[in-house]
């Protein structure tokens, strides 16, 4: 028997397309308590010990998290802890990575040789370069202790030194080295921004979700990623932190400002030849994001960037910067430049050159389709006679599970991905996520992510518009339109005011909506 | 008990009596076939070989499944008790619902046969006989057991096509494909397909005979024109203030038609809001089910028994208006791009080391690519009408590695928008556009954002000299 008849007689499933995508995500481990250890023998005998002022300038911090169920808006999944070492700095606030405390219930400090304790909240949190402030409730807390500053000037092959916590309260250091430093992605909003790549065998211990890199008795940054199979650690340097360090006290300019466009390398000599690109270097712009800094400077796509503020860009879209040699143009856009401050570009358009002022600004977050994270921010969902309508986010998802861009609904998959090209006015993407049986929505059960488009005939491009043109039924009918099957739906409009507390108490929700 | 068992015994004797002229009618297949690979379209593809069953009807026919003798080269049967093999070769084959007719060339083959009979669709838990050839082995094997069920099944040879099915309970395994079900002397069914993995055992399935008797029919003009659709869905109606509204009584009768898919049967004569009350006549149910004879059946079976050219009568509700409306069933369901398909040669053009193909499951299988907006594209290519900006999704599939497209991979899997400045809509297209002189071919791709730029002169130097490194035997192939 042919193997090719066995394969012929087994029932294959309706839909065979089972295309993987790689993430974008950068692939590390974190440093989580979850992630695998490092050998244990990996290190040598400690240099020297901590020096006292570093030591008393750390804090042991407990956060107790918990994020909401996508899948069920209205609750929260079970708490869990992360913990780490943060780092007093000059004005008694404690600075921490922003995955840290990212929807804290509960922060803890402690001080690593008393054990003494007290609580925090985040007075500061920027999750573009994932770091936040602590503020001790009690501010005599900390007033004995030494605040860190921060180090400048820290090049490639400088050594710097990770603390981590031993359980008995003493810091344990491990030596490190500086092997590059380039613009990569940071967690969460997966923003590309400066960072130090930290050559270091680190021990894996209790509590190493923030961990600081000193040198010197001063900040090199905090660590934000461990890659335990190639022994290098991710460190947000101080030039992000300072960018960060001036955020609360501006509170109108706040957050990295973020340019909104792609490119690709201009290394073909053939489209070089074809766009009459005679000098070298410059990179073309494949995407200008909507209502990004670009767009409304009036840069297009098929532009060739040739040069930012007088700094060169080349081929791969790098410049000379003073301090870390040759880096991403995105390090002179964003860590370098502060909101609303003007950078003039130089392109190339239909063979003639032009110089662009563009306004750096932080992206408009009321204008984003998908969110890429909506962290420390409770889901908004509403409910129609059981039936549960939320807006598309990548976090919704992310709930599929690791592999969510190929498990996912293909295409609240594709949405999430192309939403830069959806038009202008597109909104946000109101789905009906699933339903709550029950009689009013008899017959609906095995509805599941399906987009809406209107309700009552109204176009629906967020919850609002859902629970406005809720309030104008159509002969007594909600009449719900969809992109795909079933298309319509109806439900009883006075059935289901009638039946809302029915329908909260049987499923014991806590409202029927939150937005 | 004891009755029981004595019904039991006397059915043995049955089958028994009945087994002599089955097995004279009983034919083994031995298929060689050659698969194509939608990754080197340009190669004939790999030489495999097979065995299945099938069994000889009215008119010196030889009846199979399909999956048996798809992209058969070479064919031979052989009947019991008569080990020598003769050349056969495929009269008709219908992928779509995996059956295919034989025809011998040398007439001595049908020497001693009888062409079977077919009989109707047997009842829930009566007893059946399963003829064939499993775990490959020369000599007939007999299996038997009940008709546990009888509904709609996606048949796995397309992996599109769904149609009446009905299960068994009788092992069937690899090599029982096309062999007769049957009973009391006549085919009820022909084995077909089971179900893997540990979910479920004792699980058979087979094709009834109204689909093979209609594949019969269809073929009857000498052509199988493949099944004829309505291509609307619909949705059970149930709810009680979505029947209110749509202006219907509480009696379970009618379904509402959710999508009406472009350029099918329906397209511009059903709407999506309307609502089925009959078909042909015959009462809808609010599951969207019909009585026929003494069975309550998926009202898509009106259109299972219809051919290409007949019509179909509705009677609907619009906007709580009733209209009687007719659907000719001109046209096969047009998109085929999800089914696999065989008998086939791939489509492409090779230009530059860079393999434009249009995109369909085949494709899709082979290459398995991670594209986001691809798999979409494919996905939704019927439901969001992706035809009619693209009646075929031209991508680049394979790149043949060379200096001249050193920079192409980030455009693999991508799709074709246009190709110095000419809208792609198919393959054709991109055949015609490379061949029109030009010094730059400018290539853009959906969602890449830059263009492919390709320099005339530079393509001519490599053309032969990628050909010969990666044994390209023809540039392209434009004909299935």
């Amino acid at each position: 028997m042919k193997p090719r008849f066995f394969l012929l007689l087994l029932l294959l499933p309706l839909h065979a397309l089972a295309g993987t995508t790689p993430g974008t995500a950068v692939q590390a481990t974190k440093l989580t308590e979850s992630s695998p250890a490092v050998p244990q023998q990996a290190i040598a005998a400690l240099p020297e010990p901590v020096p006292e002022i570093t030591k008393n300038s750390l804090l042991r911090v407990n956060s107790t998290n918990q994020v909401y169920d996508f899948f069920q808006p209205w609750m929260k999944k079970p708490p869990f802890s992360r913990r780490g070492l943060g780092v007093l700095l000059e004005g008694g606030r404690i600075l921490v990575t922003a995955e840290l405390v990212a929807n804290s219930n509960f922060i803890e400090l402690e001080k690593p040789a008393t054990a003494e304790k007290s609580s925090a909240v985040v007075e500061h949190v920027d999750y573009d370069c994932n770091l936040a402030l602590l503020r001790p409730n009690d501010e005599g807390f900390v007033k004995t202790m030494p605040p860190l500053a921060l180090a400048d000037g820290l090049r490639v092959s400088d050594q710097a030194n990770i603390l981590q916590l031993e359980p008995n309260g003493e810091i344990a250091q491990t030596p490190g080295r500086i092997t590059s430093i380039s613009v990569g992605s940071y967690p969460l909003e997966n923003l590309g921004l400066l960072f130090f790549k930290l050559s270091a065998p680190l021990q894996q211990r209790d509590g190493s979700f923030t961990l600081p890199a000193v040198s010197d008795g001063r900040l090199v940054g905090m660590l934000m990623r461990y890659d335990a199979r190639n022994q290098t650690a991710d460190v947000i340097p101080v030039p992000v932190i300072r960018h960060f360090l001036k955020e609360p006290g501006a509170p109108g300019t706040r957050g990295f400002p973020r340019l909104g466009l792609s490119f690709a390398a201009l290394r073909d000599p053939q489209l070089r030849h074809y766009i009459g690109l005679k000098e070298p270097g410059g990179i073309y712009i494949t995407e200008i994001a909507p209502h990004g800094s670009a767009e409304k400077a009036g840069l297009k796509k098929g532009d060739t960037l040739l040069a930012i503020d007088g700094h060169a860009i080349d081929q791969d879209g790098n410049y000379e910067d003073d301090d870390f040699g040759r880096i991403l143009f995105s390090h002179l856009t964003s860590t370098r430049t502060y909101p609303g401050e003007v950078l003039k570009f130089q392109i190339l358009r239909a063979g003639e050159k032009l110089e662009i002022p563009v306004v750096l600004q932080p992206p408009d977050r009321s204008r984003v389709v998908s969110d890429t994270h909506l962290s420390d921010k409770p889901p908004k969902y509403v409910i129609l006679g059981g039936l549960v309508f939320i807006e598309l986010s990548r976090p919704y998802l992310q709930e599929w599970g690791n592999n969510w861009t190929a498990t996912a609904p293909q295409r609240l998959v594709y949405y999430d991905a192309v939403q830069n090209e959806l038009p202008a006015d597109r909104g946000k993407i109101v789905i009906l996520s699933q339903v709550l049986p029950s009689p009013d929505a008899l017959g609906y059960e095995g509805l599941q992510n399906i987009v809406v488009t209107k309700l009552n005939g109204l176009p629906v491009k967020s919850l609002s518009d859902l629970v406005e043109a809720a309030k104008k039924p159509v002969n007594g009918f909600q009449k719900i339109e969809f992109e795909e099957d079933p298309k319509l739906v109806f439900l009883d409009a006075a059935a289901i005011e009638a039946n809302r507390d029915a329908l909260i108490k049987h499923y014991s929700l806590p409202a029927l909506q939150r937005l | 008990m004891f009755r029981i068992l004595s019904i039991t015994a006397s059915l043995i004797l049955a089958a028994a009596l009945n087994a002599a002229p089955i097995a004279e009618s009983l034919v083994r297949i031995e298929a060689t076939s050659q698969e194509p690979n939608y990754k080197t379209p340009w190669n004939p593809g790999d030489v495999t070989s097979g065995v299945g069953a099938g069994f000889v009807i009215a008119g010196d026919r030889i009846m199979t499944n399909a999956h048996v003798v798809s992209n058969a080269r070479f064919l031979t049967v052989s009947k019991e008790g008569d080990p020598k093999p003769y050349p056969a070769r495929v009269l008709h084959i219908a992928h779509d619902c995996d059956l295919a007719l034989l025809g011998v060339e040398n007439p001595e083959f049908f020497n001693g046969t009888t062409g079977l009979e077919f009989g109707g669709i047997p009842p829930i838990e009566s007893v059946v006989s399963v003829y064939g050839y499993p775990i490959g082995g020369t000599r007939l094997s007999v299996t038997r057991g009940i008709v546990s069920r009888i509904d709609f099944q996606t048949y796995s040879h397309s992996a599109m096509d769904s149609h009446l099915t009905i299960q068994i309970d009788a092992a069937i395994n690899p090599g029982n494909s096309g062999g007769p079900v049957m009973q009391k002397g006549k085919v009820v069914g022909v084995a077909f397909q089971g179900y893997s993995g540990d979910v479920a055992q004792n699980v058979g399935y087979m094709i009834p005979t109204p689909v093979a008797l209609r594949f019969l029919a269809d073929v009857e003009d000498g052509t199988y024109d493949r099944y004829v659709d309505l291509a609307f869905s619909h949705r059970e109606l149930f709810n009680p203030a979505a029947r209110r509204a749509l202006g219907l009584e509480d009696d379970n009768t009618g379904v509402l038609v959710s999508s009406v898919y472009g350029g099918g049967s329906s397209s511009g004569i059903l709407k999506p809001g309307d609502v089925i009350l009959k078909i042909d006549t015959l009462p809808v149910s609010s599951d969207g089910t019909i009585p026929l004879g003494s069975e309550s059946v998926p009202l898509t079976e009106v259109v299972e028994r219809k051919f290409k050219g007949d019509t179909v009568t509705l009677d609907i509700l619009r906007d709580g208006k009733p209209k009687h409306l007719k659907v000719p069933l001109n046209e096969p369901w047009p998109f085929t791009l999800q089914s696999n398909a065989y008998d086939e040669k791939p489509r492409f053009v090779v230009f530059a080391g860079l393999v434009f193909q249009p995109v369909d499951q085949n494709f899709m299988e082979a290459h398995n690519p991670g594209n986001q907006r691809l798999n979409y594209l494919f996905d939704y290519f019927v439901e969001d009408e992706i035809h009619r900006d693209r009646p075929e999704l031209v991508v680049l599939g394979t790149i043949l590695p060379d200096p001249v497209n050193a920079y192409a991979e980030e455009f693999r899997f991508s799709p074709v928008d246009e190709i110095n400045g000419r809208r792609i809509k198919r393959i054709e297209d991109v055949a015609q556009v490379f061949a029109e002189p030009a010094d730059d071919y400018v290539i853009t791709f959906a969602g890449t954002g830059r263009p492919l730029v390709l320099e005339r002169k530079a393509v001519q130097e490599a053309g032969p000299r990628i050909a010969e490194r990666y044994g390209v035997a023809s540039q392209e192939n434009l004909i299935k």
